[in-house]
């Protein structure tokens, strides 16, 4: 009896000093902060100072390689310590991110998507001193994409794109010889090439049903495809917002949609097509049970690591028209969707000069580049890397990019963020057949409105 | 001397409540008056600032068709959601107090899925209705599951409602078992010896006598069910196309993705008031049905 008394005592102890311990640990910190800000003058001095840094991932498929790099950075300087901050895949990223800012607690650096850090662009050190190093380091017109509303607020680091991927093997065995992926260019080409897949028993063309693809990547298209210019696009938006367009005139919407009847009529999952399971429809393609797959260099982090796959893949434009001159038959999308970018309000001057100098080292050093390219498997828009990529299709879409070849989808960092839900929602009724080429452009053009002068 | 002893009875009390008022109020109360506050102003996480704007956000509520939707929609899966729980724990229960062989067990299994996260568990249910059956239904030849549940507006509504049953029914059969353990022994031996079945034993003694346990079950299954998030989450995202949004996904959505903060927090007060008004009337009118044995 007596020992169950003491160490019920003990227990409640431990509870209560554990209580205070986090209480004054919480209190230290902030008077730290404090007392940094107060004599942010003497550079010299500070920089033997420790200073701790925060990491907001939102690519949350790779936060342990981040964990190794921040591992690796606090060897090299030791007066670093950098903590990660993670996010689930998929899931509560940017409830997290505004949880933090909102409790006063923000990240000191945030790998955010880029039009998450225009609408928070206040909060974001204006990085503006260090543009003319990025425009040495980076490829041309890498800097001028991640610009948002001419300002330099996010470093990029890594690129995407995304058009018909396909496999080699699927596509040659489907036709009965060798394939030559310029001999597409418009879509009766594409059609043609379906056709002969289809007889010889292969399902053509794997088309994912999730809102994100359906929703920001295929009809996504029609605002990036207006004009090369994304200051043309952001206005062909704010017509959308005024009710001044009518999509199903707008042969750039009429184009894409009379692809996507193509890809659906041809489409592997047919018989279901929003089960959209992202890993199984990747696989699929992968190993050939589909020639063509509509998605991006990024879905190498599934195919990649995959066993028995396929070893040749590449990427096709995805035509909207007959005509091969028209913009987009073409082009692949690109864009830098990630950017790094540094807290400016709450974290102190050495902590920004701190985080300037990793993101630096991360994006410019072999470790970094190593790290970035060969374990994330990802592409950068740098010069001279010093890392070999292993990834066929971002492979691919650099030769697109070489030859200027692109779509920019820049604009899509000023669309409201539920844009990619809600319209995909609209693509999703149109795919399964509950509502029709009208009654999708109604609704996409009603989403708009609902943001008349917003 | 009064004085006194009522200040050391204060202290009693709050070295014994005080850590669970001090915790009751930091995570509920304390945020129930800052939201209910926030419903009043137009806060923005982006600007920061916040100035009070009446009840715009709230007459924005009933202006948002599709919140009236997904509302109306909640109900109908708390509906079917609550009965189906209770019946299949009813029965359970019984079937688990009659004394068999490895009912321990049984109750334990049944018990298990209530342990298991909602994210885990709707993962798992989405296995199992994207690919197992609609593998199974190809094999077979079962119309039924040829295609995944998830995929068609009307069946994945179902799909939710029994993955959430399916983790509420070892919760409430735990009460259930509870409620029958305090039937009298006496009254059943003399319902038997006067001749009695078992339906009619069940009808005219067992139920009236769990009405209390049958009070509480419904009382909490309505509330869990009203506010299910990470099922809906984790199985059907809300698709297809926006079509199994519950009140509680919608006004996650509207908040955190729409950045309209005041107005979702005005449908989750709206979608408290629901909970409140529907929980509580339904355990007044049950509560009269109590019996004494």
């Amino acid at each position: 009896m007596k020992l169950r008394k003491a160490a019920s005592f003990a227990i409640a102890l431990t509870v209560v000093t554990g209580l205070l311990a986090g209480c004054s640990k919480g209190n230290s910190t902030n008077s730290a902060v404090k007392e940094d800000k107060g004599n942010g003058g003497t550079q010299t001095e500070q920089a033997s100072k420790d200073v701790k840094l925060t990491f907001f991932n939102t690519s949350a498929e790779v936060n342990t390689v981040f964990e190794e790099l921040f591992k690796k950075y606090h060897e090299q300087n030791p007066q670093v310590t950098i903590e990660l901050i993670p996010t689930p895949i998929g899931g509560a990223q940017l409830e997290k991110f505004q949880s933090l800012l909102a409790s006063g607690n923000p990240a000191t650096i945030v790998n955010l998507d880029a039009g998450t850090i225009l609408q928070y662009k206040d909060d974001f050190l204006d990085l503006e001193p260090e543009k003319a190093k990025y425009e040495e380091l980076t490829n041309p017109g890498a800097i001028d994409g991640a610009l948002l509303d001419g300002q330099f607020l996010g470093i990029p680091w890594t690129a995407q794109g995304y058009g018909l991927l396909y496999n080699k093997r699927a596509v040659e065995e489907g036709i009965g010889g060798a394939f030559d992926p310029a001999s597409v260019k418009t879509r009766d080409d594409l059609e043609a090439v379906f056709k002969k897949i289809e007889a010889s028993g292969k399902a053509p063309v794997m088309l994912h049903g999730a809102d994100w693809s359906l929703g920001a990547h295929y009809l996504g298209l029609t605002y990036s495809l207006q004009s090369q210019k994304v200051e043309d696009n952001r206005k062909f938006v704010e017509e959308l917002k005024n009710g001044q367009v009518k999509l199903t005139e707008n042969p750039q919407f009429t184009g894409l949609m009379d692809t996507f009847d193509l890809l659906k009529k041809y489409n592997a999952r047919k018989s279901d097509p929003l089960v959209a399971d992202y890993n199984r429809d990747s696989a699929d393609f992968a190993k050939g049970a589909a020639a063509f797959y509509f998605m991006g260099d990024w879905s190498w982090a599934v195919i990649g690591t995959l066993e028995g796959r396929d070893a040749d893949f590449g990427i096709l434009p995805l035509p909207i028209s007959n005509n091969p001159e028209d913009f987009g038959n073409a082009q692949v999308a690109y864009s830098e969707p990630k950017l790094f970018a540094i807290d400016d309000s709450k974290s102190t001057p050495e902590q920004q000069e701190a985080a300037k100098a990793f993101i630096e080292w991360m994006v410019s050093s072999e470790d970094g580049q190593k790290a970035i390219i060969t374990d994330m498997g990802l592409s950068m828009p740098y010069k001279d890397l010093k890392a070999q990529s292993t990834n066929i299709m971002s492979n691919a879409v650099s030769e697109y990019v070489k030859q200027g070849n692109i779509i920019n989808i820049g604009v899509i960092n000023y669309l409201p963020q539920d844009y990619w839900a809600k319209t995909g929602a609209a693509m999703q009724k149109y795919l399964v057949g509950n509502i029709d080429r009208q009654g999708l452009a109604q609704e996409v053009q009603d989403y708009w409105k609902s943001y008349a002068g917003k | 001397m009064n004085k006194k002893l009522s200040l050391k009875n204060a202290g009693t009390f709050l070295v014994f409540g005080g850590p669970s008022i001090f915790a009751f109020a930091a995570v509920v109360i304390i945020p129930f008056i800052v939201g209910l506050y926030l419903t009043f102003t137009n806060w923005d996480v982006r600007t920061g600032d916040s100035s009070l704007i009446g009840f715009t956000n709230y007459l924005e509520v009933f202006r948002d068709k599709v919140f009236l939707q997904q509302l109306w929609f909640t109900l109908k899966y708390v509906f079917f959601t609550v009965v189906i729980a209770n019946v299949f724990a009813f029965f359970i229960a019984l079937a688990l107090t009659r004394g068999g062989r490895g009912e321990q067990w049984l109750r334990t299994g049944f018990f298990t899925p209530n342990l298991v996260g909602g994210i885990v568990l709707g993962y798992l249910w989405q296995t199992l209705f994207s690919q197992v059956l609609p593998y199974l239904g190809a094999k077979y030849g079962w119309e039924l599951f040829q295609t995944s549940w998830l995929t068609n507006t009307g069946t994945a509504f179902w799909a939710l409602i029994i993955a959430t049953a399916w983790q509420l029914v070892g919760y409430l059969m735990i009460i259930y078992i509870a409620g029958f353990t305090g039937v009298p022994n006496d009254v059943l031996e003399a319902a038997s010896i006067d001749g009695a079945g078992r339906t009619s034993v069940i009808r005219r003694i067992i139920l009236p006598l769990t009405v209390p346990a049958i009070v509480i079950c419904i009382f909490i299954s309505l509330s869990r069910s009203f506010l299910t998030y990470d099922i809906n989450l984790a199985l059907t995202k809300g698709g297809p196309f926006n079509s199994t949004e519950l009140a509680t996904y919608h006004i996650v959505q509207k908040a955190f993705l729409s950045n309209q903060y005041g107005v979702g927090q005005a449908e989750a007060v709206v979608l408290f008031a629901v909970v409140a008004i529907i929980a509580l009337t339904q355990s007044y009118l049950l509560k009269k049905l109590e019996v004494e044995s």
